[in-house]
């Protein structure tokens, strides 16, 4: 099924633009509510998101003294382009990706770290303690999980022998599960999106009791709502990604919502469970158990497929 | 011994040691004493009480004695405040009054012997107009940063800040 | 960033559920130095005191602090019945002593949800605080209040306990028991809770005894040191209290301390509500009381609440202090921060169990007209 599409429908629409814009913020929404239900808790309304958006958006901005003015006002747009362009190479709502070519997961995981980088300088762009603080914890965190986060997400391309994300998410649609056959890669995934989103226990970079909002406490108003837009985002499109390498793939739109609503679930569950950790316990916990675990599954793929093909 | 013969022991444990610089003794309950001691002394007391380990530093009161213009007799008496070094063990209280006149409202720190005190000589020295000579730290603690220099609110003389008085004319 | 640099926690701080304003020094994430200022919430109550009644400070003692308002009116009344040569009779002090430990019940739980937001474990924090509704609960059907009690009169207590109210109680305090054993099993096994409090902080019996501390902070230490021991009052005779003691001296120490504790009011509430003295609720009180000096100690949520009062043999008091057990523990939390991470400092300023309002007492708003 190949939708031949006009290129302002993909980059307006879908999955572009406004379809993006309403599933991150449903998608918030189902993670607040299942969150808030876990806490016992009641929870906001269906539209929250959505209002707190527009009131950030109609809200002054103010500029903070003492920031880099360009960069202040960019990162913010910069970070919701770049997660919107990585929409264009994911299975989104289960049709088939906008564009695919050779090497395109690696572009996709790259683009979905340019939000987290952006957050990173816009926090070391200001000279408030509290974003200086966390912006050092922001980037600490990324260089802590991105690894071990490439390498989960590198067993299914490697099982599969492509680097394109539509062969690997039709590879996973015609095999076991790999969320089976590749267990720890599944978890590391996971939990690398978490902490990716910034989700408790991962939180340490806007712990509020320590450094109020971390990187993005100066920010206000169109730029806040702009990087709160694109963190639901990329929780969809990273949803998206880890179902359709580890859950059998994505192939139609009903697929799409009970994996991702399934795996939603299972990270508001895990947000709930734990206490945030710190900063150190956090890199101590990527490279010490993460790191060397997915490496060890790597091992065990390359090692696997090598004694599969010499015996057939 | 029984509890109560243990208990008693514990203040003639406190007064024994410390009884060569008490001035005056009173008992004003049961479970207290209070002894009047010097303040050249003060350091003397506390560093001997603590070598015999006897309780920890439960607070530091102030008291304020305004001057007496003129008495019956005549005599004029010099306003003094009266710092109370409050010591428990157990249900025993022992006090250390040592008294400062206002014109040498100076009195030395016992924060060199024990450290948790800082905070109470910064109240008692906030309120009172008690200098403590050798606290590690005089910043404001208590007070606003725009409190005037030189009013010390729990003395007796105070009344209210001028500029609070006129705005609450109506 | 290697040179010193300063983070402010405070005056307006999310880590704060109170005003004050400490100064981290840190060095990258490590804490070298803090420094602390206090005074955002000061009321002048002692300088009020002085021009106020001895009933009307009743009230105004009652005012000191949000959390712990009983032991407050009952560290004044039993000063003031003392200098008066008063007791009051013995269903008031078991009343007296039902409240302040139904008290200390819902400010330990208060506590617990705190020091668990602190720690980012938001769902321990809202479970507690849930259930802290039950005993908040108990006290609005004791006397009418969900936070100021007003239980204290000058010789004696205001409301009685009907049997109905016992039942209700009990099957209230039945339930809380059961939730309490619950968070202590979640305190002491959950692994990311575990790691953000075994180890931290460590106070050890000596520096906790040379720095003063009070309350829960020296119990878990092994300081045993507990006024309601030490000293009885209200009831405490009658029905005496066990202390709880830690040797382990960390964070984790002070939750399993302060939760443990909650065992022995539980218990201590169901003993007396079972046998609950038969008297008169109230003595007569004189307006004037004889001139002298008390001094007045109890055991508060947080530690040793010390009251000591002047009488002049007027209906006023000459000079009333209150040192707060917040006040005494904060010298804990200056000496052990340095060395520790920057995200141990919200969980050890909340392992002592601050209490802003009761630290802040003393600056003139009144004026004279």
């Amino acid at each position: 099924m190949t939708l031949n599409l006009n290129p302002l429908v993909i980059l307006l629409i879908f999955p572009g633009g406004l379809f993006l814009i309403v599933a991150g913020l449903a998608y918030e929404y189902v993670d607040r509510k299942l969150v808030a239900r876990f806490q016992n808790r009641i929870g906001p309304r269906w539209f929250q998101p959505l209002a707190d958006l527009l009131k950030l958006l109609s809200k002054e901005e103010i500029t903070p003294r003492g920031v880099q003015r360009d960069l202040f006002y960019l990162l913010p747009l910069f970070a919701l382009a770049s997660t919107l362009t990585a929409s264009l190479y994911v299975p989104m709502a289960g049709l088939t990706p906008a564009y695919a070519f050779q090497g395109d997961l690696i572009v996709t995981i790259y683009l979905l770290s340019v939000l987290t980088l952006s957050m990173g300088l816009a926090g070391a762009s200001t000279v408030d303690r509290f974003a200086l603080v966390g912006a050092t914890r922001t980037l600490t965190q990324l260089f802590s999980y991105e690894a071990p986060f490439m390498l989960a997400l590198l067993g299914p391309a490697i099982a599969a022998q492509t680097w394109q994300i539509r062969t690997i998410n039709e590879y996973a649609g015609q095999n076991l599960w790999l969320m089976i056959a590749q267990p720890i890669g599944f978890l590391v995934a996971l939990l690398g999106l978490m902490g990716k989103l910034e989700l408790p226990p991962f939180d340490a970079p806007e712990a509020e009791t320590e450094i109020v909002a971390g990187a993005l406490t100066e920010y206000s108003g169109r730029g806040l709502a702009l990087f709160r837009l694109s963190k639901d985002i990329e929780l969809v499109i990273g949803l998206t990604l880890v179902a359709a390498f580890y859950l059998g793939g994505i192939h139609s739109p009903l697929d799409f919502l009970i994996k991702t609503l399934g795996l939603l679930l299972v990270v508001a569950l895990l947000q709930t469970l734990f206490a945030r950790l710190r900063i150190d316990q956090v890199v101590g916990l990527w490279w010490r158990i993460g790191t060397i675990l997915v490496v060890i599954q790597l091992i065990a793929i390359v090692i696997g497929r090598y004694i599969g093909s010499s015996i057939f | 011994m029984s509890q109560e013969a243990v208990q008693e022991d514990l203040l003639n444990r406190a007064l024994e040691a410390i009884r060569s610089w008490v001035q005056v003794e009173k008992t004003p309950q049961p479970n207290r004493v209070d002894v009047v001691i010097r303040r050249e002394d003060l350091l003397t007391v506390v560093e001997t009480l603590k070598q015999i380990q006897w309780g920890y530093l439960s607070a530091i009161t102030g008291m304020d004695h305004p001057a007496v213009e003129l008495g019956q007799e005549g005599s004029a008496q010099e306003g003094y405040v009266e710092v109370l070094y409050h010591f428990c063990e157990k249900d025993k209280v022992l006090t250390l009054r040592v008294s400062v006149p206002y014109s040498d409202a100076v009195i030395p720190s016992i924060c060199g012997i024990l450290p948790s005190a800082t905070l109470y000589e910064r109240e008692l020295s906030e309120m009172f107009g008690v200098q403590i000579e050798g606290t590690p730290d005089t910043n404001r603690l208590l007070l606003p940063d725009n409190w005037p220099e030189g009013v010390y609110p729990l003395r007796k003389a105070f009344t209210g800040l001028e500029e609070a008085k006129e705005g609450s004319n109506e | 960033m290697s040179e010193k640099f300063v983070i402010p926690i405070g005056p307006q701080h999310p880590a704060l559920k109170e005003p004050s304003h400490f100064e981290i020094f840190v060095d990258g994430e490590e804490v070298i130095k803090a420094t602390l200022r206090l005074g955002y919430v000061h009321r002048g109550i002692e300088k009020g005191a002085e021009q106020r009644t001895w009933t009307q400070n009743l009230y105004l003692m009652e005012r000191i602090c949000g959390i712990c308002s009983h032991v407050h009116a009952m560290a004044f009344v039993q000063g003031v019945e003392a200098l008066a040569g008063v007791q009051a009779p013995p269903r008031a002090r078991a009343i007296r002593q039902v409240v302040a430990e139904l008290e200390r019940l819902h400010s330990h739980l208060l506590w617990l949800g705190v020091a668990a937001h602190e720690a980012g474990f938001d769902a321990l924090f809202m479970y507690s605080w849930r259930d802290r509704e039950t005993v908040m609960d108990l006290l609005e059907l004791l006397s009418g209040n969900r936070v100021n009690y007003s239980a204290n009169l000058l010789g004696g207590v205001k409301f009685d306990v009907t049997p109905e109210q016992k039942v209700r109680i009990l099957d209230g305090v039945s339930f809380l028991e059961e939730r309490v054993r619950y968070y202590l099993s979640v305190v002491n096994s959950d692994e990311t809770f575990l790691g953000r409090t075994r180890g931290v902080g460590i106070l050890s019996r000596e520096e906790a005894e040379r720095l003063g501390a009070v309350g829960p902070t020296a119990r878990a230490s092994g300081v045993p040191r507990d006024v309601r021991v030490d000293v009885p009052y209200a009831a405490y005779s009658e029905f005496p209290i066990k202390m709880v003691l830690s040797q382990q001296g960390d964070l984790q120490a002070r939750f399993v301390v302060r939760l443990e504790e909650l065992f022995e009011s539980i218990r201590v509430i169901r003993e007396i509500l079972n046998n609950l003295p038969e008297s008169e609720l109230t003595v007569r009180m004189p307006r004037r009381i004889p001139a002298g000096e008390v001094i007045s100690r109890v055991e508060a949520p947080r530690g040793e609440l010390f009251y000591f009062i002047v009488s002049n043999g007027s209906d006023r008091p000459e000079r009333v202090k209150v040192r707060t057990p917040s006040l005494a523990n904060w010298g804990t939390v200056l000496a052990t921060a340095p060395g520790h991470k920057l995200a141990d400092v919200p969980m050890l300023v909340a392992g002592i169990d601050p209490c802003f309002s009761c630290n802040d007492r003393m600056v003139v708003v009144k004026t004279a007209r």
